[in-house]
């Protein structure tokens, strides 16, 4: 016997037979998984590019400079360049309801009332 | 009873009981190829349902430029190789399992394994693998070889010779 022959023998006793209809119930089955862990995949991919652009624009928004503020959130690339600005302004306004108010008392609670406590501190620390 | 022809250009219109019809057809060859292939049976019935799976999704674009015959081996073919690449370890540690050449039974009568002839045919180069396997397992012409591989009836017969003076070196039969 040849070479090839012994090799062709090794495989002869190989015959057994599928049920096809078995066979194509596991195949419809298995055709339908694939299809559905695709369009998962496709969803799944979709999912993460909307994420990604979401992120992307909510970060761009919130890189204008978002402050907190009394509660709310405020943007604008001024508010924290111009805060000293506004700061000095608003010193010089209370000390000059201070100087006008004959009641100084009066003044006092005004700042208070809108919480403006800076001048108040600092007039209570001085005496 | 409907061709090939018939069955696909059904299929291409939508018919899913026209694919089927398809599978009943030539489930047995397939099955066959891939139990000569693998001891596994469920193995061997996986790679059937991948060859299907596979076939679902081409045969809506069949174009029939070839028999459908020569396409199904084809893909049979790609399955496989793709099966040997996938186990190519696991092939080399079924080599391993191999006797020693120097404590072989040489005799006429030894027979081996078919995962011993397996590991050794996972082994060659990819065209020797293919055209050894096609004419072991499926005993098939040259010519049809060549013309299911793309490649000449002279070449097929080539890449067998170096293929199977491989294969039997491998195997410890140097007769």
């Amino acid at each position: 016997m040849n070479f090839e022959s012994k090799l062709r023998k090794t495989f002869s006793n190989t015959s057994e037979m599928l049920d096809p209809e078995q066979f194509i119930n596991k195949l419809t089955t298995a055709r339908y998984a694939q299809a559905l862990k695709r369009s998962q995949a496709i969803s799944g991919y979709l999912a993460m590019v909307v994420v990604l652009v979401v992120g992307i624009l909510g970060y761009n928004e919130l890189d204008q400079g978002a402050i907190l503020m009394e509660g709310s959130y405020y943007y604008s690339t001024n508010i924290i360049s111009d805060q000293d600005e506004d700061s000095e302004y608003f010193d010089d306004l209370a000390l000059y309801i201070i100087e006008q108010e004959e009641d100084i008392w009066m003044a006092f609670s005004f700042l208070d009332e809108i919480e403006y406590d800076k001048i108040v501190n600092l007039m209570e620390n001085e005496s | 009873m409907k061709t090939d022809r018939e069955l696909i250009q059904e299929f291409q219109r939508g018919s899913d009981a026209a694919f089927n019809e398809l599978v009943r057809k030539y489930l047995d060859l397939v099955y066959h190829f891939f139990q000569k292939i693998t001891p596994d049976k469920m193995e061997a019935e996986d790679l059937a349902q991948t060859v299907f799976i596979k076939l679902f999704k081409a045969l809506k674009k069949f174009r029939f430029e070839s028999e459908f015959n020569t396409y199904l081996y084809r893909v049979n073919i790609n399955t496989a190789n793709t099966y040997f690449k996938r186990n190519k370890w696991r092939n080399m540690l079924h080599l391993d399992q191999v006797p020693d050449p120097g404590y072989v039974d040489t005799s006429q009568d030894r027979q081996w394994r078919k995962e011993e002839v397996w590991a050794a045919v996972g082994q060659l180069p990819k065209k020797q693998r293919l055209v050894v396997m096609m004419r072991i397992s499926q005993a098939l012409p040259f010519k049809d070889i060549g013309n299911i591989l793309d490649m000449t009836e002279g070449s097929a017969k080539v890449n067998y010779h170096h293929g199977i003076k491989r294969v039997k070196s491998l195997l410890g039969n140097n007769k």
